[in-house]
């Protein structure tokens, strides 16, 4: 289980997130195409080691949140609001 | 026709008197009756926001993990931006009113007297009863009077508010789920036995 | 009743309580401290069990969880309990055991015929024994070998005791209170840091439960963190499991050790710790070594003989060999002595060491360079035969009841593998102790190979003071470290003794040495596919003792060192755990919460049957007297909306006060159609897509003001939808000043509809025009509804005249009665889940069977709604050629041709002609009360060309065929009149 230190809230339980993917896409504007749109949706890095990830403190404040973790780790380094910007290092 | 006195969510299974084990220091449970209202900064608003509280009801609106109380009104940070404030039960929509006239402009009012109950667990077992469910660190050096915390306990989202070092736990939970908490309440209690008030 | 093998004094026992207790139905007596293996053996009991494949005689081997051989049912009826291991089982008065895995009595086992096949039963043996006639397989294979394998048998009854989480949190862990972490947990304690110390036993002290001499320091020690507020002591505590981000499991056994649990009080307590540092001192497990008859009942490890001599006041024998690789084995040897056996022999590969030299001393028969390379006996040892290490033949034999072996010890890493830290191994232990760690633990004494209490206790000591430094408290002060004797534990490598005979490395699984070499013969070579291949370490002991053994045999036959072949990874759990601890308390009501409306009395004194829907409680009908059946009083339902008047609970649907400036561009943007031009005062049904194209949600919204909006949403997607609208708010627009409550519990919401429902409402609610001009289809307003603050809505979903009612939820009681009262004259009924589901399908209606997550607005008729201009959810992707196909299912209504004929949802639609292929299928079915016969919504394949004509609904299943008319899903007022009347 991980322990997520939500910026509001402190370090919480797992079980209070629920987890919502990849956090560096962006959602394409009104004159988005369906290749746009198709990439926002299903296109993923999938990497192995760091990734920016969504995660809603869905039990605590509800903010969506922008989690740095490791995949292979489970390391979390830093967790951000859902405006702010994460620095992904090297794997 | 006049109004009469909402039925509480708790009225078909809160029984006061003694549950459980006998002992002498149970789990004391009192239901508090509150009107309650969510309370939603509009954006850039916060710092009117503010100020308007502490002229309508006297209190710092309170940060991030906070609660601040006045004589007639304690509020309790919920989410970023929004608070929930609570006054003893009074006229119908009447805590809604008023804070919709004190935050004009600055806030968005949802009244939820009738959607939220708070439950008040105190008593030397109060920490370690809550700790059957509750994944918080409610310690004295981790939490303590004027705290509170969003989280989930047996299922139910409950926000906890420690009001008190006695320690006094209010917990306020849905309405609609408020009967299946209290069962996880009073089955976590029993080893502790449990005083309904 | 005596216990002819207890010893007159010494140990942690309580001579002055007799506890009685039976095994296999014979009565013994046994006393507090001891273990029910303990007891056994004083008792003279040395055969306990049989083996999982040959059946072969089983003695009791070890002294803790890592017990291979002694696993017995435990306890009788509902609470017995299979698999138990006797030497960790607490001894209470009135304990009944039972062997298991025996066919007959446990000393004439028939299956030990098994034991006669043994040429054809190695490892693998059923993947290619069983493979043919295929057809036997579940007939005559599986059967057999179900009967023949196995261990014990579950109570197959209901557990009648309760179990529960429990949440922890802690600057220091300190998990096993031997001497490394007693002294751990009192130099972090000391510190002021808050510490849980868990122990799986009942006793704290580990190996100093063994030493009479140390008891004033383990005494000391415990007064110690007793004194200290912020330390918690939890014995009969094992921790199981350590995962990420310093979170631990663990079970409290806390009626384990009772008969049965006190009132209130749970059989167990699943906790889950967090802890910011973790001390792993939980020690090690003595190593068996792999000789020809190492199974034997009498065979035990040194380590336990030694602590049944000191801890629990127990001969385990009364002539014993001990055949050691190492010194600090040879301990053994000097407290059995003590206890009053004949030392006949000790055994040891090595040429000489202190140790040896001191045995010699102490008079002794010392054999160095030996080996043991056979056992005597059937169910129980009479004799070893020992030889010059590599000689052949049988060697030398030395009658003894008790062979006490240690190969070495294996350092208890299992926490730290599963941490993450890597294991790396140590020539001079031959063992894996933790690397480096990854989380934030440390270990301590045995379990990272520093043994000896002395050692150990420092170990832990300087680990304790390190682990609060690093959660962030100052040094503390130093306290007294027990004196003892250094113990060298360093091993000679000797893991197997060739000869005729099973050598053993499994004693649970029956593996053998063979058998790992015929793994790696068969290319299974890999330790974990030999592990798989052999069942190696799959026991419940998850080879602690032998596990190592077997990877160094296989290590042999690869021609490769033990460190290159490695252990199967560690995982949890490090012990066996009851599957109920693991359920704790969610079970029966507290599996899920039930969400019940503020009318769920209501509906109770109604005589309501409950439908569940999710986790919410709501009524499918309200049964009669007069009603025949379920049918009768749906038809009569929904019969009384149609005619006259219907009241229904519609709480559950979610609702969300959505509010802002930019509210209506939120809107806008994500539903389907537009919102932004709705004015105050009026409600629109709205489609919310997901971003996929495919259908989301629906639900009538209302403009409640000018920035201010009450969305609804189905029972089933209010959280979802909740979940989706802050999503887009956080991610996509954060620019919009919107705030989202969701007030679903806020308000309780009643529809009464029919043909009367305005002279009903009109009989309770007050501040409203009522007439079609003032208070139109679709309109909203605050009023007064028997005098409490009430929300009126005309909106409709059984296609009658419908208002929908909402207001605080503690009024919804009051309102209901006034409701009832104002409709009485005008013949209100109740109508419930079952009739509302068929109104809507009459008037077609769109529900969750047709928002299933795979049809796009067109498939359900709703294409229209799309909107034309401006960007919303959905939009792009559902214009996906794939989305857009016009050969795909479209909704149609369905009317059986024979009104008599039953059609069920699920059903497929055929085409008469169509040879057997599937044009589609029918998603809701009723029976209607418009037209009598059975009516249903379906998705049909170039639906709309169909209109008219005829399909096949066909359920396999059921066996049925019935033949339907394709016809408008509108099946009722399609022109909208009476929902505008």
């Amino acid at each position: 289980m991980l322990r997520i230190p939500c910026p509001h809230c402190g370090a919480r339980d797992e079980a209070e997130f629920s987890y919502r993917g990849d956090a560096t896409v962006t959602r394409p504007g009104a004159d988005g195409d369906i290749a746009a749109f198709h990439d926002y949706l299903y296109t993923r890095t999938n990497p192995r080691g760091w990734q920016v990830e969504w995660w809603q403190h869905a039990a605590g404040c509800r903010a969506f949140l922008k989690v740095l973790r490791h995949t292979v780790t489970h390391e979390i380094r830093a967790v951000v609001t859902a405006t702010g910007t994460l620095e992904v290092p090297p794997a | 026709m006049s109004a009469p006195e909402p039925t509480h969510p708790l009225a078909a299974c809160a029984t006061p008197g003694r549950h459980g084990a006998p002992g002498d220091a149970p789990l004391r449970v009192t239901l508090p009756r509150r009107d309650m209202v969510q309370v939603m900064a509009r954006r850039g608003r916060e710092d009117a926001l503010a100020e308007a509280a502490r002229a309508a009801f006297g209190l710092a609106l309170p940060p991030a993990g906070q609660a601040a109380a006045a004589p007639d009104a304690t509020a309790v940070w919920i989410q970023p931006g929004h608070w929930l404030f609570a006054a003893p039960r009074g006229m119908e929509g009447a805590l809604a009113a008023r804070a919709a006239a004190a935050f004009a402009g600055l806030a968005a009012v949802a009244d939820q007297s009738h959607g939220r109950t708070t439950i008040a667990v105190s008593g030397p077992a109060a920490r370690r009863v809550l700790a059957r469910g509750c994944r918080l660190d409610l310690h004295p050096r981790a939490f303590g009077p004027g705290r509170a915390a969003a989280t989930q306990i047996a299922h139910v989202g409950c926000l906890i508010h420690q009001t008190d070092e006695a320690p006094v736990f209010e917990l306020t939970v849905f309405a609609t789920l408020a009967e299946p908490f209290f069962h996880w309440l009073m089955e976590a209690g029993a080893q502790d036995g449990v005083l309904i008030e | 009743m005596s216990q002819p093998h207890r010893l007159p004094t010494g140990g942690h026992i309580d001579r002055a309580t007799r506890l009685a207790f039976t095994f296999d139905g014979r009565r013994y007596e046994g006393h507090p401290g001891d273990t029910l293996a303990s007891a056994l053996l004083a008792n003279g009991v040395r055969l306990v069990g049989r083996s999982f494949k040959y059946h072969r005689p089983r003695g009791i081997f070890s002294a803790g969880v890592e017990e291979p051989n002694a696993l017995v049912e435990l306890r009788e009826g509902a609470r017995r309990e299979p698999n138990t291991r006797a030497t960790v089982i607490e001894l209470f008065d009135g304990l009944v055991a039972q062997s298991q895995n025996r066919r007959g009595s446990l000393a004439f086992d028939w299956m030990a015929a098994a034991g006669l096949l043994a040429p054809w039963l190695g490892a693998g043996f059923y993947y290619k024994t069983f493979m043919w006639p295929a057809a036997w397989w579940e007939r005559v294979y599986e059967p057999m070998i179900r009967r023949a394998a196995g261990l014990g048998r579950a109570s197959g009854l209901p557990d009648p005791d309760r179990y529960e989480a429990a949440h922890a949190h802690c600057d220091v862990l300190v998990v096993g209170a031997g001497a490394a972490g007693l002294a751990a947990a009192r130099a972090a304690g000391a510190a002021g840091a808050r510490v849980i110390l868990a122990e799986q036993d009942a006793l704290p002290g580990g190996d100093l439960l063994n030493e009479p001499a140390l008891e004033g320091w383990r005494r000391a020690a415990l007064a110690a963190l007793d004194a200290m507020p912020e330390v918690t002591v939890m014995p009969r505590t094992t921790v199981f499991g350590f995962y990420d981000h310093g979170v631990l499991g663990a079970v409290e056994r806390v009626s384990d050790h009772l008969p049965e649990p006190p009132p209130h009080l749970p059989r167990q307590r699943a906790w889950t710790i967090r802890a910011r540092e973790v001390v792993l001192a939980t020690g090690a497990h003595e190593r068996l070594i792999a000789f020809p008859g190492n199974d034997r009942p009498g065979v035990m490890l040194a380590g336990a003989a030694r602590g049944y001599a000191r801890r629990h006041g127990v001969r385990a024998g009364e002539a014993a060999v001990l055949f050691a690789t190492h010194d600090g084995a040879y301990e053994a040897a000097h407290a059995m002595a003590e206890a009053g056996a004949r030392i006949v022999a000790i055994v040891d590969p090595r040429q000489d060491s202190a140790a040896m030299q001191r045995a010699r001393e102490a008079g002794f028969d010392v054999r160095a360079g030996s080996e043991v390379c056979g056992t005597v006996g059937h169910a129980a040892l009479r004799g070893v035969s020992v030889r010059r290490v590599g000689a052949a033949g049988r060697g030398d034999a030395f009658a003894a009841d008790l062979l006490m072996v240690s190969g070495g010890w294996n350092p208890a890493v299992h926490l730290a593998s599963m941490s993450g830290a890597p294991l790396v191994w140590d020539e001079a232990l031959l063992a894996f102790i933790p690397g480096a760690p990854v989380q934030r633990e440390r270990s301590a004494g045995a379990c990272r190979g520093v043994h000896g209490i002395a050692a150990a206790a420092a170990d832990g000591a300087a680990a304790g003071r390190a682990a609060a430094e690093a959660a962030g408290f100052a040094a503390s002060p130093s306290f007294a470290l027990p004196e003892a004797p250094a113990a060298d534990c360093r091993p000679f490598a000797l893991w197997e003794v060739k000869g005729r005979g099973k050598a053993f490395v499994d004693l649970q699984d029956d593996v053998t040495a063979a058998d790992m070499r015929l793994a790696h013969r068969e290319g299974f070579s890999h330790i974990e596919h030999a592990k798989r291949y052999t069942t190696h370490a799959m026991g419940t002991d998850q080879g602690k003792s032998g596990g190592i053994v077997g990877a160094a045999v296989l290590a042999e036959a690869r021609g490769e060192p033990v460190a290159r072949v490695g252990l199967p990874r560690f995982r949890p759990y490090t012990a066996p755990i009851a599957w109920g601890a693991m359920a704790g308390e969610g079970v029966g009501r507290h599996f899920q919460p039930t969400r019940r409306t503020a009318l769920h009395a209501v509906h109770d004194a109604l005589g309501a049957v409950w439908l569940d829907a999710g986790i919410w409680k709501r009524p499918a009908y309200y049964p009669r007297k007069e009603d025949a059946d379920a049918w009768a009083s749906v038809l009569r339902e929904a019969r009384a909306v149609r005619e006259r008047v219907g009241i229904c609970d519609v709480s559950t649907l979610g609702k969300i006060l959505v509010e802002g400036p930019d509210a209506a561009t939120f809107l806008d943007r994500i539903y389907a159609n537009t919102f932004s031009t709705l004015p105050v005062g009026r409600a629109r049904y709205g489609l919310m897509l997901r971003e996929d194209g495919i259908v989301f949600d629906d639900g009538t919204t209302s403009r409640i003001g000018p920035e201010s909006w009450f969305v609804t949403t189905t029972t089933a997607q209010a959280g979802p939808v909740m979940q989706h609208l802050e999503f887009h708010l956080a991610s996509a627009w954060p620019e919009l000043d919107v705030s989202l409550a969701s007030v679903t519990d806020q308000w309780a919401a009643i529809a009464i509809a029919g043909p009367r429902a305005r002279e009903v409402v009109a009989g309770f609610v007050q501040g409203i025009d009522l007439s079609n001009e003032a208070f139109p289809f679709m309109a909203v307003a605050d009023c007064t509804a028997a005098g409490v603050p009430a929300r009126l809505f005309r909106i409709s979903f059984s296609g009658e005249l419908a208002y929908e009612i909402a207001m605080p939820a503690g009024y919804a009681t009051h309102v209901w009665q006034a409701a009832m009262a104002a409709g009485a004259a005008h013949g209100i009924e109740p109508y419930g889940m079952e009739a509302l589901g068929l109104l809507r399908i009459e008037k077609g209606h769109v529900a969750g069977p047709e928002l299933n997550g795979q049809t796009t607005a067109q498939d359900l008729g709703l294409g229209r709604m799309l909107k034309k201009k401006g960007d919303f959810i959905g939009r792009v992707l559902a214009q996906r050629p794939g989305l857009t196909d016009p050969s795909r299912p479209r909704l149609v209504g369905l009317r059986s041709v024979d009104p008599s004929r039953q059609i069920r949802a699920g059903s497929h639609l055929l085409l008469p002609d169509g040879k057997g292929r599937s044009e589609g299928w029918i998603t809701s079915a009723t029976r209607s009360v418009v037209e009598p016969g059975w009516i249903g919504l379906g998705l049909l394949r170039e639906g709309e060309a169909r209109m008219g004509s005829e399909v096949i609904a066909a359920n396999p299943l059921m066996g049925e065929e019935v033949r339907m008319r394709v016809v408008s899903p509108h099946m009722h007022d399609p022109e909208n009149i009476r929902v505008r009347a």
